[in-house]
C-alpha cells in the first residue's frame, strides 16, 4: 500500500497545525461560526445532535494493522469506545471534544491518516474495490489511480470552494463493488486494443433528493492523461454549476439540466486545452513510483486446496457456513477473501468497538499480510488469508462477535446513523435495521432468501443508499413523528438502478411487518435460481403493491 | 439559524450546543446554559419565547455555544418533555445506545 | 479613503485605482469598470490612454446563475492593465477558475485582484491560482498575510504559481 514520504508527512502536519490554529482563532472569538464551518468541515469536522462528529478518511478502502490500532486508540482515547464504518470508506467518531480534536488529528498523522477533505464543497476521498488487488479477473489494480487522484485533489486551490461536495470512485473490474455510477465521478479502469490501461469515464451520478445515475461521458482516457480530464470537468462545474439552491448544485443537476452531449462538448473543450498545456500530464516515472506501492504483495506459493480447511468444514457447520457466506476466491492459489460483517443480529451496522478494531488489526498482521479494507457496505475485509489459516481466523473473530455469517443477505444492511446521532434526519435509521435484522435472524431463512439488500437512509441525503437498495426504507417525518417509506428495484452495481417508490409510507409499528410481506411476495413468486432483484425485474411493482396496501 | 419550534406551540425552551466539545445545552432561569433539561427555563407563550432566546443570545453568545435555537416542550404531569422525537433524542442520548449521553448518568 | 489596505505581491502597496459605478463619467483616473460598460463602451474606450481595469462578477448580477463569463473578457485583455474577481461570498468560489483561466489560458499579466467576502484561509489558495493583489480589513497586517500564505509548505498538483520550475506533467512541489 502507498507509504508517505517526508513530503506527504509536512503537508499533512502542516495542515494539522493550520487546523489547530483555526480551532484557537474560533474559540478565541477571532472567526465566527460561519467563518469557522467551511474549515472545521474540510477537516472532516460536523456538529451532530449530542457532541461533535469527526469523519476520518480511510483512502480507497485500505488500512495496515497499524492503522487500525490507531483507529482502535482513537476510539478510546478521544471517544466512548467505538467507531462508525461508513458508506464512503470513512471512519466516524461521534463524541470527540472540539479543542481535542487538533490533538487526535496528531495522532492519526503519525500512521499516514488524516480528516482532510472528508466534508466540505470540496473532491472528498476517493473511494474503491474493497477486493483490490486480491480478486481474480481485475484490469489493474483501482488503487494505483486512486492514490494519484487522492494526491492531485489534496488541497487543490481552483476546486475547495465548489458548488457542492464531489465524490469520485474507481472500479478495476467488471462487477463493480465501489458504486461508481453513483458518484460526481465514476471511472471504471480498462484496456484499449493496444493493451494501454485507460479510464471509461461517468459523470453526474448521486442519489439525495433527485437520484440520477452517472452518464457516459467517455470511453476511454489513457491513464497519463486522466487528471487532465477530471480537471476539465471539475472547472466546468465549478463554472457553471448552480450555486442558487443547494439542493440543485451537484454536478447531476448540471449534467441533467445540460445535457448529455453539451457536457461532453464542454468537457472536452477545457480537456483538450489543459491536455495541450501537458501541465497535468502524469509522468511515467511518477506512475511508476505510485504503481510500485501496489505491487502485489509477498504471496508464498501454495497449493490451491488445503485438506486442513476441507476438514474444518466438515467438522463446523457454523464454520461451513460462514465460509459460504463471507468468503470469497482470491485471484492467488490457497489464499482466501475474508470478509468480516458488521452486522450482527440486532448490532449496529457499521459500529466497531476499540476490542473490536484491535483484534482486527492483529489478525490482519498475522494471517492477512498486514491489510484490512473497508467496503461502502460497512463491512470489514481480510484481503489475503491463507486457507490453511482461514479457521483459526474464524474462531478469533467469533470470539469477538464478529463472525456473522450473513454478507449481502437481508440482515447484512446499510443504515446510516439517522435521527440517533444525525443533526439533518427526519427519522431513526439503526432501530429499524435493527429490528429487520432480528425478525430475520435465522441464518437459514435468510440464506433461504438469498441475496437481499435492505438500505435504510434517515432523510432525503440518503447517506444510508435507500435509493439504490434492493429494497430500500426512507425514514420521513410527519409533524414529529417518524414514517418509513418502502422503494424496490434499486441496485448499486454494475447494474445501477434507481427503486421505485411502493406508495404511502409505513408507520414505525408497522414498517418491519410490511418489509416481511415484500419478502415473502418474492419467495411465492420467485423462480427456481432467482434473486429478489431479478423477480422483481422481471414481475415488476404491481404484485408486490398489491400485497402490501390490498 | 436552527428554528424547530412548532407554530403555535404554547411552551418552548432554548437550546443550543456548546462550542468545546458540543454537549446538548438548554438556557436556564439563572442566565447560563446548563446540561440538563429539567433545568431548562421554560417560556409560557410566543412573547415569552422571544423573550428568553433574546436573553440566550448576548451579544457574544459565540464564545460559547453554536446555534441557539427554540424548540417546543410538553407538560408532562408536573414536569415538562420536549415534543419531538429529535428534542428528545438530544435530551437523553442516542436510542441505541443507552449507555450513552445524558440518559446514562440518569 | 478605502475600508481596506492593499497588498499586491505580498508588499503593502497604494490604491491608485477607482471603482467606477455604470452612471458614473469615465476620467482619466485609473477606473475599473463593469463587464457590462466595458462591452458597451468598447469602441469609446479605445481611444481612452488612462489605464483601465474590469471587475467580473461571480454571481451574475441576477443575470444569470453561472455569475459573468471570464472568457467574455478576451477580446480586451490587451487593453486591460487589471482584473478584479469579486466573490459575493467566501462559499463561491467560480473566481478561482476564473484566475486560474487568465493566467495560463490567456496569459494575463497584469494585477489580478480579488474583492468581495475574502477569508483568511482562502489568500493562500488564491495566490496560487493566480490572484496577486489583496483588498485586506484595516485590522489584518501584512505578517499576518503572510504567514497564512505560508502554512502549506507544499502542492500537490500545478497551478498558476509557476511552482513546477519549468518542468511540465503533474507533480508534487514545494511551495
Amino acid at each position: 500500500m502507498y507509504r508517505y514520504d517526508e513530503f506527504d508527512h509536512k503537508l499533512v502536519a502542516d495542515r494539522v497545525n493550520q487546523f489547530r490554529g483555526q480551532v484557537e482563532r474560533r474559540v478565541s472569538g477571532a472567526l465566527t461560526e460561519d467563518q469557522f464551518k467551511p474549515l472545521r468541515l474540510m477537516n472532516g469536522v460536523y456538529l451532530q445532535l449530542h457532541a461533535y462528529m469527526l469523519r476520518v478518511a480511510i483512502p480507497y478502502g485500505t488500512l495496515c494493522s497499524a492503522q487500525m490500532r490507531m483507529l482502535a486508540h482513537i476510539a478510546r482515547k478521544y471517544d466512548r469506545g467505538y467507531g462508525h464504518f461508513t458508506t464512503r470508506q470513512n471512519i466516524q467518531y461521534n463524541w470527540p471534544a472540539l479543542d481535542k480534536i487538533p490533538d487526535l488529528l496528531d495522532e492519526l498523522a503519525g500512521v499516514e491518516m488524516h480528516a482532510i477533505q472528508t466534508s466540505g464543497n470540496c473532491i472528498r476521498n476517493v473511494t474503491s474495490d474493497q477486493y483490490a488487488g486480491a480478486i481474480e479477473g481485475e484490469v489493474e489494480d483501482p488503487r494505483i489511480i486512486s492514490e494519484i487522484i487522492r494526491q492531485w485533489s489534496t488541497f487543490h486551490p481552483e476546486f475547495t470552494y465548489l458548488p457542492r461536495k464531489f465524490k469520485i470512485a474507481v472500479t478495476g473490474h467488471v462487477n463493480d463493488r465501489a458504486a461508481i455510477k453513483l458518484h460526481d465521478i465514476g471511472l471504471v479502469v480498462k484496456r484499449n486494443n493496444d493493451g494501454d490501461i485507460g479510464y471509461e469515464v461517468h459523470v453526474g451520478g448521486g442519489q439525495g433528493r433527485t437520484p440520477f445515475v452517472a452518464k457516459k461521458m467517455t470511453d476511454f482516457v489513457p491513464k497519463a492523461k486522466l487528471l487532465a480530464y477530471l480537471e476539465a470537468v471539475m472547472r466546468v462545474y465549478n463554472m457553471l454549476g448552480r450555486r442558487d439552491n443547494s439542493y440543485k448544485a451537484r454536478i447531476k443537476i448540471l449534467v441533467h439540466e445540460t445535457g448529455q452531449e453539451e457536457m461532453q462538448r464542454l468537457i472536452e473543450a477545457e480537456f483538450s486545452k489543459i491536455d495541450a498545456s501537458q501541465m497535468l500530464t502524469v509522468p511515467q516515472e511518477e506512475i511508476d513510483r505510485i504503481s510500485a506501492y501496489f505491487a502485489p504483495p509477498a504471496f508464498q506459493t501454495l497449493a490451491a486446496k488445503s485438506d486442513g480447511f476441507t476438514q474444518a468444514q466438515s467438522q463446523d457447520a457454523d464454520f461451513a457456513r460462514f465460509v459460504r457466506a463471507n468468503v470469497v476466491a482470491h485471484k492467488q492459489a490457497g489464499y482466501a477473501i475474508v470478509n468480516i460483517s458488521l452486522k450482527p443480529i440486532g448490532g449496529v451496522p457499521g459500529d466497531a468497538t476499540d476490542a473490536q478494531m484491535d483484534v482486527i488489526a492483529d489478525l490482519a498482521e498475522k494471517y492477512s499480510l498486514d491489510e484490512v479494507r473497508v467496503t461502502h457496505e460497512q463491512n470489514l475485509v481480510l484481503p489475503h488469508v491463507k486457507l490453511d489459516e482461514l479457521k483459526t481466523v474464524y474462531d478469533a473473530l467469533a470470539a469477538h462477535d464478529l463472525a456473522t455469517a450473513n454478507l449481502g443477505l437481508i440482515s447484512d444492511q446499510i443504515a446510516c446513523p439517522g435521527l440517533d446521532y444525525c443533526n439533518l434526519a427526519n427519522a431513526r435509521s439503526i432501530p429499524l435495521a435493527q429490528e429487520i435484522s432480528e425478525r430475520f435472524a435465522d441464518l437459514d431463512r435468510q440464506y433461504d432468501i438469498g441475496e437481499l439488500k435492505i438500505k435504510i437512509s434517515g432523510c432525503i441525503n440518503a447517506c444510508g443508499h435507500h435509493h439504490v437498495g434492493h429494497i430500500g426504507i426512507l425514514g420521513v417525518d410527519k409533524k414529529g413523528t417518524e414514517f418509513y417509506q418502502i422503494s424496490l428495484g434499486g441496485a448499486a452495481d454494475e447494474n445501477a438502478a434507481i427503486g421505485q417508490i411502493t406508495g404511502r409510507a409505513f408507520t414505525e409499528e408497522d414498517i418491519v411487518d410490511a418489509i416481511e410481506t415484500v419478502v415473502t411476495t418474492y419467495t411465492d413468486l420467485r423462480a427456481d435460481g432467482e434473486r429478489f432483484i431479478d423477480t422483481y425485474n422481471r414481475l415488476g411493482m404491481a404484485p408486490f403493491k398489491e400485497r402490501l396496501y390490498d | 439559524m436552527a428554528q424547530h419550534a412548532a407554530k403555535g406551540a404554547r411552551f418552548q425552551a432554548v437550546t443550543a450546543n456548546r462550542l468545546s466539545d458540543g454537549e446538548v445545552v438548554y438556557w436556564a432561569a439563572d442566565n447560563r446554559w446548563v446540561e440538563g433539561f429539567a433545568d431548562a427555563e421554560i417560556a409560557d407563550g410566543a412573547d415569552a419565547a422571544d423573550a428568553l432566546l433574546a436573553r440566550a443570545i448576548p451579544a457574544d453568545f459565540e464564545a460559547h455555544v453554536l446555534e441557539p435555537y427554540l424548540f417546543e416542550v410538553l407538560e408532562d404531569g408536573a414536569f415538562y418533555k420536549p415534543a419531538s422525537v429529535r428534542e428528545t433524542i438530544r435530551a437523553a442520548g442516542p436510542t441505541v445506545r443507552l449507555d450513552l449521553g445524558k440518559q446514562a448518568g440518569a | 479613503m478605502t475600508d481596506y489596505h492593499l497588498v499586491i505581491d505580498g508588499a503593502t502597496a497604494t490604491e491608485s485605482w477607482h471603482y467606477l459605478d455604470d452612471d458614473a463619467p469615465l476620467t482619466d483616473a485609473p477606473s475599473i469598470i463593469t463587464l457590462a460598460r466595458l462591452q458597451a463602451e468598447a469602441d469609446t474606450l479605445k481611444s481612452r490612454s488612462a489605464p483601465l481595469g474590469v471587475i467580473l462578477h461571480a454571481d451574475g448580477l441576477g443575470k444569470t446563475d453561472h455569475g459573468e463569463d471570464v472568457r467574455a473578457l478576451a477580446p480586451y485583455l490587451d487593453r486591460l492593465a487589471l482584473v478584479a474577481l469579486h466573490f459575493p461570498i467566501y462559499r463561491n468560489g467560480r473566481g478561482y477558475s476564473a484566475a486560474r483561466v487568465l493566467r495560463q489560458e490567456f496569459g494575463f499579466t497584469g494585477e489580478l485582484r480579488a474583492t468581495g467576502d475574502v477569508l483568511y484561509d482562502q489568500w493562500a489558495m488564491m495566490n496560487r491560482c493566480g490572484i496577486n493583489a489583496f483588498e485586506l480589513a484595516k485590522d489584518i497586517s501584512l505578517d499576518t498575510f503572510k504567514t497564512a500564505l505560508g502554512e502549506l509548505s507544499g502542492a500537490y498538483q500545478p497551478a498558476a504559481d509557476q511552482n513546477q520550475g519549468g518542468k511540465k506533467g503533474w507533480r508534487r512541489s514545494r511551495l
